[in-house]
């Protein structure tokens, strides 16, 4: 599907994005506490205060502060452009603010600010390189991650919070929300019938084999089974059968679910994880089940699966994106650049023939020269090395992240906790309340049989080394006859 | 309300299924798993007094294990089992997959390595993270001598900007150290784990003489804190056994499996020296 038709939702926005709105908006709460506590202070106590200049601080610092952080901060996070587009303005500005002020004041100076009886000591330096910081890293978060940050020209955003759930829901590894069904299959039940029912539930019987309830995971054993339906014991559902009664290959006390699409053999709740399906017209559902052996790549006949390949490949990448991204800003800078030439091409133009014609000329055109051999060189290199000093900075810092993610992810592998089995994701969802998570399918894209296997591995250079070999010993031959011949 | 008007829901993921069929397999609505009929007999088709272990991707009866041919079918690039029953409609339908060869799926059963497997990958795995942490723990420990204690002005520099070599060994450091913990995890994918456990040990080898030649380089057993080459020694001759042990686990269990495989291939008349007879 092209990017520009995609259609995105308000939960495909980055961590990263998130965080920056989130910023914003506490740099707008502060800056309002700050205006209030201000004002208060000027109306109650101590009009005269910061030179009489109180009440043109509390108005700038709303102006400034509170109004930008609060409105940008809002939408930033939205996959908004223009709100993007606004808050790295805003940042730059904010940026050469705090580290002029930085520059003019440094970073020890301080405020004494009354507190009722007591002073607070406000390290305003740390704060505005705190800012300064805070501004930096916005700004390159945004323009490294433009792409994630603003969809595409033309592409459809659903931010509202209710359709995009619906929108998910399509794709999540259960059609249930978050939070236990009634025994009508249909209604949502409270938090406390929930708990009651998560409490008592149990999820082994003593009357021989049992079903595993799909909303509850209660065990219900299959004695009670009528006209091949079951109602559950703890949450009162009416399940259906699975196709045969055939126990899971792991826990004979409870009918199997279904099968492993991979293996095919048959494994209960409690032994299968949901992945997406194969993009393939003959497969009808949205899901597929598969047992952790083959979740794990070890089914040998026809080894499709795999999850243990951490994102290192990835990390290169990534760290090697970031320079592409670099360049392709300066590129566009250049770009932006030339365009801007035209314009500023006529003044040193105008300067250097005004010059060449008074008095002294030689000089001036000198000057004249050189300012235009910064026009066109130095500004451009300036930028480019500032570019490059930026992402050498910021790569290492990318890379050192990556890396401790990579072993996040490995001892996750280790520990065995990337396979989810459909039961446990289940009380996990209705426990917090949150729809489970939807993970890409660890379905290798790439595949063999069980024939390729053998064949394909050197079958194919071995019978072509052979016939060689062969015609070699058969040319030798017919040469040794020939030579054997001549001698008699 | 009585039972009949509930809604049905699917045992394995809870979607609803519409009963269509009372003496057929319906379809759950969501995940398409089959679900039996309210009047459906649970025995075969074929074998009434045989209770039934399938149930056909075709015609959707259910049949016992006499009756079920299984298939590898590759749906998008992915090679997932189906099963038939015997019916010349239902193999013709099937036909587009392959049947699956079960003579070679018990040859080439690895299920006795399971055990060992699990601790071959837990022991390289262990091993790899501690390596891991250890070479993230040993740069930021270099970048703190280096820029925040005099030790800093006695590292060599390499005629670069202080700092600057340091960051670039250590990177390099890291770079092995990853390399070792994505290959520390092969060793449980049947097919890489002998392969995986040779190439652990070269790792291996190259990341303690790179390691050695680092502390020699730096000179760190002048470092003033002596707890930090504590800790970094204890933390890789740690990782280090382990790793070591697990490797050596891995090239045995491997090996193993490579001679079973050899074998299967030799019994099935599928490996390289028959194919060449045949030629």
């Amino acid at each position: 599907m092209p990017e520009e038709n995609k259609v995105y939702t308000i939960f495909d926005r980055p961590f990263g994005l998130r965080f920056i709105g989130l910023l914003e908006m506490s740099f707008g709460a502060v800056g309002l506490l700050s205006t209030v506590g201000l004002l208060a202070a000027l109306l109650t106590g101590n009009p005269e205060m910061l030179d009489g200049l109180g009440y043109i601080y509390a108005l700038l610092i709303f102006v400034g502060v509170v109004i930008p952080n609060l409105i940008i901060g809002n939408y930033v996070d939205d996959l908004r452009k223009n709100a993007v587009i606004a808050q790295i303005i805003y940042s730059i500005i904010a940026m050469g603010l705090s580290g002029f002020f930085l520059a003019v004041r440094g970073i020890g100076y301080f405020w004494t600010v009354p507190l009722f009886e007591i002073e607070l000591v406000l390290a305003i330096g740390n704060l505005a390189a705190m800012i300064f910081a805070a501004q930096v890293f916005i700004i390159m978060y945004l323009v490294f991650n433009w792409d994630k940050a603003v969809p595409p020209k033309g592409a459809k955003v659903v931010r509202d919070r209710g359709k995009a759930r619906q929108m998910k829901r399509g794709l999540v590894l259960s059609p249930l929300a978050p939070t236990l069904i009634g025994s009508d299959g249909t209604t949502e039940l409270t938090d406390e019938d929930s708990k009651r029912i998560l409490d008592v539930r149990k999820v082994v019987t003593v009357e021989g084999m049992a079903i595993l309830c799909s909303n509850c995971n209660g065990a219900t054993p299959l004695t009670k089974v009528q006209d091949n339906r079951l109602q559950c014991d703890y949450c009162g559902v009416t399940l259906g059968i699975s196709n045969v009664f055939v126990p899971c290959e792991n826990h004979a006390e409870f009918l199997a679910a279904t099968t492993c699409a991979v293996c095919g053999n048959h494994f209960c709740r409690k032994c299968l994880t949901a992945q997406e399906p194969p993009i393939d017209e003959r497969w009808k559902g949205s899901t597929i089940f598969v047992c952790r052996t083959c979740f794990e790549g070890r089914y040998r006949p026809a080894v499709t699966t795999t999850s243990f390949v951490i994102p290192i490949d990835e990390l290169f990448s990534t760290a090697g994106a970031r320079f592409s991204s670099v360049s392709r800003i300066y590129r566009r800078f250049l770009g932006a650049y030339g365009g801007a030439m035209k314009h500023l091409w006529r003044l040193p133009l105008q300067l250097l023939s005004s010059l060449g014609k008074g008095r002294g000329s030689s000089d001036n055109c000198t000057g004249a020269l050189i300012m235009m051999i910064i026009i066109i060189i130095a500004i451009p290199l300036i930028a480019g090395l500032l570019l490059l000093v930026g992402a050498i900075i910021i790569i290492p810092f990318l890379f050192y992240a990556g890396l401790v993610v990579v072993t996040i992810e490995a001892i996750k592998v280790i520990s065995r906790t990337d396979f989810q089995s459909i039961d446990s994701v289940r009380i996990q969802s209705v426990i917090k309340k949150k729809t489970p998570k939807v993970k890409e399918s660890t379905l290798r894209s790439d595949t063999r049989s069980w024939e390729q296997d053998f064949k394909s591995k050197s079958l194919a250079v071995q019978r072509k080394r052979e016939i060689e070999r062969r015609e070699r010993m058969s040319r030798r031959n017919q040469d040794h006859s020939f030579v054997g011949g001549a001698g008699y | 309300m009585s039972s009949l008007q509930r809604m049905i829901m699917c045992p394995v993921c809870g979607g609803s299924v519409i009963i269509e069929h009372s003496d057929q397999v319906n379809l759950c609505t969501y995940c398409a798993s089959p679900i039996l009929g309210p009047n459906q007999n649970r025995n075969c088709t074929n074998h009434p007094d045989t209770l039934a272990t399938e149930v056909c991707h075709v015609c959707k009866d259910l049949i016992c294990d006499d009756c079920t041919e299984k298939r590898v079918g590759d749906y998008g690039g992915k090679l997932l089992t189906i099963v038939n029953c015997s019916k010349e409609s239902c193999i013709a339908a099937s036909d587009w997959a392959r049947p699956l060869n079960v003579e070679y799926q018990r040859l080439a059963n690895m299920d006795w390595a399971d055990k060992s497997d699990n601790f071959i990958l837990r022991i390289t795995g262990v091993g790899a993270v501690v390596m891991m942490i250890f070479e993230l723990y040993f740069i930021i420990g270099m970048l703190n001598l280096q820029y925040f204690t005099p030790f800093g002005s006695l590292l060599p520099t390499g005629g670069l900007f202080p700092g600057i070599l340091v960051i670039i060994l250590m990177v390099i450091g890291n770079i092995l150290a990853a390399v070792l913990l994505q290959t520390s995890l092969q060793v449980y994918v049947h097919e890489r784990q002998l392969t995986s456990g040779a190439f652990l040990i070269v790792a291996l080898i190259l990341e303690a003489a790179y390691l050695i030649w680092r502390g020699l380089y730096f000179n760190l057993v002048q470092v003033p804190d002596p707890l930090f080459l504590t800790i970094l020694l204890a933390a890789f001759l740690f990782g280090t056994m382990l790793v070591f042990i697990g490797s050596l686990g891995a090239i045995y269990i491997g090996n193993k499996k490579r001679i079973q495989m050899n074998r299967a291939m030799d019994q099935l008349n599928l490996s390289t020296k028959s194919a060449l007879k045949e030629l």
